[in-house]
């Protein structure tokens, strides 16, 4: 047979697909790893990831450099002895978890707040809905995809962190004081992510266009966490005798929960920074009570996912 | 004929509004048109058998998959085009129809295999890795259909699909629909209101009003006008002729140009023999001889009137 030298090389008639279909039980998977994959394609969301570890990276040079330097002579070894003696291995596991937040809350918009809101620009539902996938299958999936992200993000220098200090300062309490430091951190870490992504989703179904969500979400954010600031200024400024009312409005934001979680779950009420001890430290604010923490955080992320449920609508399929 | 699918006494209800009466109907294997106005359930009806809408009274079945259940597994046999425009923002075409066919349970190297070759065939192959936002309407068309072929659905459900092609564009389109529906293995059922359209794609047409079926069968039975009318048509017209005709008892229409419509109570080929001999007796030279027959507008405007 003679080739056609201007016909086309493949064979482009249609032939049906006759290989195998699985059970379309785990769409949710199938949802959440793109989105991942999406995520993962952005170069800013790298440095984000890289950046949120940066109180732990400074601290590890610290302790690095004290640890060499103790090595040195008899006095340099008594002085780390006493910065060591200083330090709460705890709270630098919660400074770590604070000084992270900003760069959570931009990876937060920068992975999330298109999530739910391009897809209703695209008509994309109309994609997902009419293959074998559930509305229940499209927002589990859309949530892990923005959960695992920022589960990742905060517990990557988290666990590197642990890992330096179990393997470099275990004779100076860095296990002992708290055996059970890591899975505590495994529990707030994810209790961030998950509050992140509820919150996001369900803003993200409100909306037609990532960039309105974003907004909205980073306008929710700053100004509930404006009020916390200023509930913490009124705290500091009473010494400490302002009623129980300002004391639990401290953690009235996005911001301000997540730490007030961490806190009641790690059992401290927070240190300065990197070890140092300043002459007029602040009032340290009490953790609050756990059990309404977590209550009222899982209440607002259940208005917010249902929210989504009611947003993502049946597929219109003929307009 | 076999089926894929079977709807009996199915009443699906918005509220107070229905939007299916009791409607019954049987979808046959092939090509098939789904004709009605503006509300008529086309919608409603689409909805039913991919499994979104769960009916208050009545049965149906698609591929012996009860619709009523909202079994999954239905729609992994079913493709949809939609009309509006429907993608996954910031994919490749060939990501975002290998992603559909995932979605469809597809395992993922076989999707990126399919997606490609489906691709192909849709005429996208050199646009498979831009980004599916930067598309013309046409190229957004046939992602479309390319998206609902990946998984080698059994029963294709197109909605306007030529809808915003040029003509070249809705020529293509229209041959790539009637390629999978005729030799391509799979049933397909066209909603559009373009009766050309689905004249030239399908063979079958289901005309629903008011949540009912109100006609269902081949084109050319619904096109075909009753008492066996032939057209006949002559080099030019001749009054002797016409007499002639209607001397033998027939009844004689004008017709465009020089073509006349014959009718009597005969059959066409009883009529044939009969106009040929008025024609050799009357020297009237007969150019073209056929069963009449009404377009399928005019037809679609009759049942709806009905």
């Amino acid at each position: 047979m003679t080739p056609n030298p201007t016909g086309p090389i493949a064979d482009l008639r249609y032939r049906n697909y006759d290989g195998k279909l699985l059970p379309p039980n785990q769409m949710w998977w199938v949802i959440a790893r793109q989105s991942i994959a999406q995520a993962l394609k952005k170069k800013s969301l790298w440095f984000l990831m890289a950046a949120s570890g940066w109180y732990y990276i400074i601290m590890i040079i610290i302790l690095f450099f004290v640890e060499q330097n103790a090595a040195g002579s008899e006095m340099a070894k008594v002085a780390m002895e006493q910065f060591l003696e200083g330090i709460v291995w705890k709270d630098q596991f919660l400074n770590g978890f604070v000084f992270a937040q900003l760069s959570l809350l931009l990876v937060t918009l920068m992975i999330g707040s298109g999530t739910i809101a391009n897809d209703n620009r695209a008509n994309a539902l109309l994609v997902y809905l009419s293959k074998p996938c559930s509305k229940l299958d499209y927002l589990v999936g859309k949530w892990i995809g923005v959960f695992l992200p920022l589960f990742v993000l905060l517990g990557t220098p988290t666990l590197l962190f642990y890992v330096y200090g179990a393997l470099t300062f275990s004779q100076y309490g860095f296990i002992s004081a708290d055996p059970w430091i890591l899975p505590k951190m495994v529990v707030v870490v994810a209790i961030s992510a998950a509050i992140h992504s509820s919150l996001i989703v369900g803003v993200s179904s409100l909306f037609n266009q990532g960039r309105l969500a974003g907004a909205t979400y980073a306008g929710i954010y700053f100004l509930s966490n404006f009020f916390t600031v200023l509930m913490s200024f009124f705290f500091q400024f009473s010494k400490g005798k302002a009623p129980d009312a300002v004391q639990y409005l401290t953690y009235a934001s996005i911001d301000g929960i997540q730490t007030g979680i961490a806190k009641a779950i790690l059992n401290t009420k927070g240190s300065p920074p990197f070890g140092f001890m300043p002459r007029n430290p602040a009032t340290p604010i009490p953790a609050p009570n756990l059990t309404v923490a977590l209550l009222l955080t899982a209440l607002v992320c259940a208005v917010a996912l249902f929210a989504a449920w009611r947003r993502v609508r049946a597929v219109e399929v003929i307009g | 004929m076999s089926f894929v699918a079977t709807l009996q006494n199915l009443t699906v209800r918005y509220g107070s509004f229905t939007a299916l009466n009791q409607f019954s109907c049987e979808i046959p294997e092939g090509s098939t048109g789904l004709l009605g106005p503006n509300g008529a359930g086309k919608t409603t009806l689409i909805k039913t058998l991919l499994g979104f809408v769960r009916p208050e009274t009545g049965t149906g079945e698609v591929f012996g998959l009860d619709i009523t259940k909202g079994e999954r597994r239905l729609r992994q046999l079913i493709g949809l085009m939609p009309e509006q425009d429907c993608h996954i923002p910031g994919m490749s075409g060939v990501g975002f129809v290998a992603f559909a066919g995932e979605l469809a349970g597809m395992p993922a190297a076989d999707a990126l295999r399919r997606a490609h070759e489906v691709l192909e065939y849709c005429g996208l192959g050199e646009a498979r890795y831009r980004n599916v936002e930067t598309y013309s309407t046409g190229m957004k068309q046939r992602i479309k259909l390319a998206q609902a072929l990946v998984h080698g659905p059994k029963l294709l459900l197109l909605d306007e699909p030529t809808n915003g092609l040029d003509p070249a564009g809705r020529e293509d389109m229209l041959d790539l629909v009637r390629t999978v529906s005729h030799g391509g293995g799979l049933s397909v059922l066209v909603s559009s209101h373009v009766l050309p359209d689905i004249e030239r794609v399908c063979d079958r047409v289901i005309v629903v009003m008011k949540g009912q079926l109100r006609a269902a069968g081949t084109i050319a039975e619904l096109k075909k006008l009753a008492g066996h009318p032939v057209d006949v048509e002559l080099k030019e017209l001749n009054p002797a002729f016409n007499r002639a005709l209607i001397e033998d008892g027939m009844t004689v229409l004008p017709g465009a140009r020089t073509t006349i419509r014959v009718q009597a109570n005969a059959s066409p080929a009883e009529i044939h023999l009969r106009v040929q001999r008025i024609a050799r007796t009357t020297k009237t030279q007969v150019r073209g001889f056929r069963v009449a027959e009404r377009s399928l507008e005019e037809a679609f405007l009759e049942v709806l009137q009905a």
